[in-house]
């Protein structure tokens, strides 16, 4: 009771601070929820301490492990996060779900963030690829590099391993399917999960997580994987004899929301306007795996050449694949998962 | 007062009858004092958050619903409860298949080489259940030990699909299991007199029906406590399915999982708990019946 | 009721025709020659030979650690042997493993088996042996009337008293009608008076069945009680086997003499066939044996006369002085002083028309000749 009481103290005294249009440094603090580990680490050493040096502000820390944390939230009817890291479709249901503030027009209009990678609720941040990651010693000489090479066991034979889950998986089959880019949305279900089967017996592994399809890559477990970029890039670094091609790569945005009541609602939103500029976006290439959203970022010249390279939004890479579509999955997670789940276990 | 005891009444009262009875009853509201934390424990952290998970199953954004229980008639649930079972089965009987001769040594042992076995029995405890699991995942893959080991024996040619399917989640939940069912057992052999065992034989009895007819009736109620044990434990296992089934083994629980961090769907994963809550009830119930029948026949 | 006949059935011997004939039937001889059993330096059987004739009720007698036990284990089957041999009647058995021994046993503590109630216990022995359903039911109501237990086959183990147990345990050793009966102190559990009481069961059933017993305790009462023969066994061989009051009156060793019943031992010289005892020569009624240097004369209390005066002529006399009376009930005993230091225990019945002697008061003792014992000590036990 004491705690609730307190808690509408301090959002009525934020109400009024902010809409007297007072100077910011009444509120000095903003709470930021992200995947935590090295992850946040590099978020922490890009972003971050941007916002707070810019804002004169504090960044508060705290971890999430999906879109339920945000639900429980927004229901207890006084969040204590303000900003908030989802993967892509979690964003687009989110905002379906009215869980989320929407975003302050300013942001949507930044330049270099595509138009799939934003929305009014959310803003992509951080791009990674569900790449096609193959062992040099199982494929010494020819190299897959479609999702038709990975559905061909004549041609690549070895154990395969996929995430445990239809998204990627669907787009990927029909790929291999020969169904055009362009063509892939609305998902012909049935069609890919006709492709999926002629596979399934192959995948050794369906990865339920990502430290999961690294160390199956990296044990040997199995010779081919669809994983996230950064996973295999990671063991590729540290020296498994693991490449990946940017080929049909499925690109994929992480994103900020603001959980709907949040208390620091306008100093969010400022934090998002700062990370999404392209010379901030720029210095996430520096601490981790995982490409800016803002397209813009490659010309500004923070990041190296060879850097630049190897990640998935670098616009040669870009170019070889697609952005998932979010607003498709959040349509259809829900059923697709349980038909997927019905499919692993026929 | 006065005139429920008159006084020509009290003068007839037995000596110290009062007295005494209060210090009966005294004694009795000391007991409940005492017992009242429990009762008070279990109520707050058991049956209200159970009561609570029954609520949110049932009792949706719209009102009352059935939604989240018709939703479950998707043949993956199916699956997964079939699966959930098969797996809860096979590794009780494997646990059975190593835990009773293991125990019957134990129990015929010496003193210090019993408690040695039970020592490596026990070991398992002491470390982490991701560690263990991850040691099988080392142990069994395919480029593993075994597997490796085997090739260069050259007994097989090409790995042996030894995890990252259900033989695997199989091999690492017994192993987990397995001092479930050795433990109850365990104790229960080694009250038995084996007086008893010669008597069967002096009777007339061959070593081997003197064994089915005499001592395994009397481990029945050990045995009974580690079947539960084990099997109830099974049908909420997460962890060692997870990382040990390649993604193929989806257990009840991984469903439960899964409705929350997925869909945030507190009345689905309710409905998968009250499932599982209601099955598992229905086991215990069923297990305590077989085991307790004998167990009446047998006393300790 | 209609039919008397069935009351006696054929696997029981009633009272009425338990003759010698129908008890050689249900019963055989045992013979055990020479028998080793070494546990690493401790010899618990050092070469045991005795014969048990049929329908006999032998028991076993020893201090704990003596070898009984161990005895009746090797003929149970138990144990096994370092060497010898087992016959009953003319088969060796010795090489049989224990449930083809078809020989019945009750255990110390009873092993009645706890999961089933006490028909099944007695039905146990009859389903290993094929017998039909019927004639089970039959034989189990039979032998529970013959332990006097009539009518509580429904009941489980656990809701018997100590006593019924043992009565269970006994009648699940008979029921299928085996011609050797082992029992391992089966009475031990249980109190003084219930003891009395089944001892007496005991033995009206071994009379009634006529199957050969052999039967271990280390209860020298209950031996004398029951057996027709006793032997007694020290440190893994056997002393002496004899009937009880043989054991009693003529022990053959020292050992015999000090185990069973109260013994008072006072040292004597041996020299050719006089004896002296404190310098007076004594009268023995049976030859000595020689050559060994310490010989001692066994005294038990209720031999032992007292006398005011001079004894009766022909009597081995000592004298002493009183040092206290203890009143049983049934009998007085005196505690006598000889020789300043030894001591001797007299018993006599109780009169209460007797006056007692004054503690200090000088007393002659006198004993007859045909009731001195002369044994050289320290034999039989190394």
């Amino acid at each position: 009771m004491v705690l609730k009481r307190r808690m509408i103290q301090a959002t009525a005294i934020a109400a009024l601070l902010s809409g007297g249009a007072a100077p910011v440094y009444a509120q000095d603090s903003l709470t930021v929820a992200s995947w935590g580990g090295a992850y946040q680490e590099a978020q922490r050493k890009a972003w971050f301490d941007v916002v707070e040096e810019e804002l004169g502000i504090k960044m508060i820390e705290d971890t999430t492990s999906g879109p339920a944390d945000v639900r429980v939230q927004v229901a207890s009817g006084s969040p204590t996060w303000d900003l908030v890291q989802q993967g892509n479709y979690s964003c687009a249901i989110l905002e379906k779900e009215g869980n989320v503030e929407p975003l302050d027009p300013a942001i949507l209009e930044i330049p270099g963030i595509p138009d799939s990678m934003k929305s009014d609720g959310w803003i992509g941040n951080l791009v990674y690829g569900a790449v096609l990651a193959y062992s040099d010693e199982a494929y010494p000489d020819e190299k897959p590099d479609s999702w038709d090479d990975f559905w061909d066991t004549e041609k690549f034979p070895g154990p395969r391993s996929m995430r445990r889950h239809p998204v990627y998986n669907l787009e990927a089959a029909l790929l291999a399917d020969g169904v055009p880019v362009e063509d892939l949305y609305p998902l012909d279900v049935d069609r890919a999960m006709k492709k999926l089967e002629e596979i399934k017996d192959d995948v050794a592994v369906w990865w339920s997580s990502g430290a999961q399809s690294a160390q199956v890559l990296q044990d040997g477990e199995v010779d081919m994987a669809m994983v996230w970029n950064g996973r295999a890039q990671s063991i590729a670094d540290e020296g498994a004899p693991v490449s990946i091609t940017f080929d049909q790569q499925i690109v994929l945005s992480d994103c900020w929301v603001v959980p709907k009541g949040a208390k620091n609602k306008d100093l969010a939103m400022k934090a998002i306007e700062i990370m999404s500029r392209p010379e901030v976006q720029a210095r996430i290439a520096l601490f981790i795996n995982y490409g800016p959203a803002n397209e813009d970022a490659f010309d500004t010249g923070v990041i190296p050449e060879d850097v630049a390279k190897g990640l998935p939004s670098h616009p040669d890479n870009a170019a070889k694949g697609f952005v998932l579509n979010s607003e498709y999955w959040a349509d259809n997670l829900d059923k697709l998962v349980q038909d997927f789940d019905f499919f692993i276990q026929e | 007062m006065t005139r429920t005891t008159p006084a020509n009444d009290s003068a007839a009262e037995p000596t110290n009858r009062r007295a005494l009875r209060s210090q009966a009853r005294g004694e009795q509201s000391r007991l409940l004092a005492l017992s009242l934390p429990a009762f008070i424990l279990v109520g707050t952290l058991v049956l209200l958050p159970m009561g609570w998970l029954f609520w949110l199953s049932v009792y949706g954004s719209d009102g009352f619903t059935l939604e989240n229980y018709t939703r479950l008639l998707h043949p993956a649930y199916k699956e997964t409860l079939i699966t959930t079972f098969e797996l809860a089965f096979l590794v009780t009987g494997l646990c059975i298949l190593l835990g009773y001769p293991l125990s019957y040594v134990a129990s015929q042992l010496s003193p210090r080489w019993a408690s040695l076995v039970m020592l490596c029995v026990l070991f398992p405890f002491w470390t982490s259940l991701l560690v263990r699991t991850y040691a099988w995942l080392v142990l069994l893959q395919r480029r593993g030990v075994i597997n490796t080991w085997l090739m260069d024996m050259g007994l097989i040619d090409t790995p042996l699909k030894l995890v990252h399917n259900f033989t695997g989640t199989t091999i690492g939940m017994v192993h987990i299991m397995l001092p479930f069912l050795v433990l109850p057992l365990y104790a229960s052999m080694k009250t038995i007199d084996f007086d008893l065992m010669k008597a069967a034989s002096n009777l007339g009895a061959s070593p081997t029906r003197a064994f089915w007819e005499i001592y395994v009736p009397l481990t029945l109620p050990g045995l009974g406590a580690g079947v539960i044990l084990v099997f109830v434990l099974s049908l909420g296992f997460y962890v060692t399915p997870a990382l040990l089934g390649g993604g193929r083994v989806m257990m009840w629980a991984m469903q439960i999982e899964r409705s929350m961090a997925v869909y945030g769907d507190w009345g689905a994963a309710s409905a998968l708990g009250v499932v599982l809550l209601v099955m598992t009830l229905g086991i215990l119930w069923l297990l305590g019946r077989l085991t307790g029948a004998f167990a009446g026949a047998g006393g300790r | 009721m209609h039919d008397a006949s069935s009351d006696t059935g054929p696997a029981f011997a009633g009272p009425g025709d338990a003759s010698a004939a129908s008890a050689q039937d249900h019963s055989l001889p045992i013979s055990v020659k020479s028998l080793v059993k070494s546990y690493g330096a401790f010899r618990a059987l050092d070469d045991v030979s005795i014969d048990i004739r049929s329908g006999e009720f032998m028991t076993l007698l020893g201090p704990s650690g003596s070898g009984k036990t161990t005895l009746l284990m090797v003929l149970a089957g138990f144990v096994r042997p370092d060497s010898g041999s087992v016959t009953f009647g003319d088969k060796e058995i010795l090489l049989l493993p224990p449930h083809k021994r078809d020989i019945g046993m009750v255990f110390q503590n009873y092993a009645l088996f706890p999961h089933m109630t006490v028909a099944e216990n007695l039905a146990y022995p009859l389903k290993l042996r094929r017998v039909g359903k019927a004639e089970i039911r039959e034989r189990v109501e039979r032998a529970l009337d013959l332990v006097q237990l009539g009518g509580l086959g429904h009941r489980d183990i656990q809701e018997l008293s100590g006593g019924q147990r043992q009565r269970v345990a006994l009648a699940r050793a008979i029921i299928f009608e085996p011609r050797i009966l082992l029992m391992d102190e089966p009475l031990s559990a249980l109190d003084k008076n219930l003891r009395e009481q089944m001892q007496f069961e005991v033995r009206r059933l071994h009379e009634q069945l006529g199957i050969t017993t052999v039967y271990v305790t280390h209860d020298q009462r209950e031996a004398l009680t029951m057996s027709d023969r006793i032997a007694v066994i020290n440190d893994g061989r056997i002393q002496q086997v004899d009937g009880p009051r043989a054991l009693y009156e003529k022990p053959e060793t020292y050992f015999v003499a000090n185990f069973i019943g109260e013994t008072f031992s006072l040292p004597v010289e041996v020299a050719g066939d006089s004896v002296t005892l404190f310098g007076q020569p004594i009268e023995t009624g049976a030859p000595l044996a020689h050559g060994d240097k310490n010989q001692s004369l066994i005294l038990r209390p209720e031999i032992l006369h007292m006398f005011e005066g001079d004894p009766d002529p022909g009597m081995n006399r000592l004298s002493g002085k009183v040092r206290q009376h203890v009143f049983q009930g049934d009998s007085v005993v005196t505690y006598v002083t000889v020789e300043g230091e030894r001591e001797l225990a007299v018993r006599r019945q109780h009169r209460s028309d007797e006056t007692e002697l004054a503690p200090g008061s000088d007393i002659q003792l006198g004993w007859l000749v045909q009731d001195t014992v002369i044994l050289p000590e320290g034999d039989g036990s190394s």
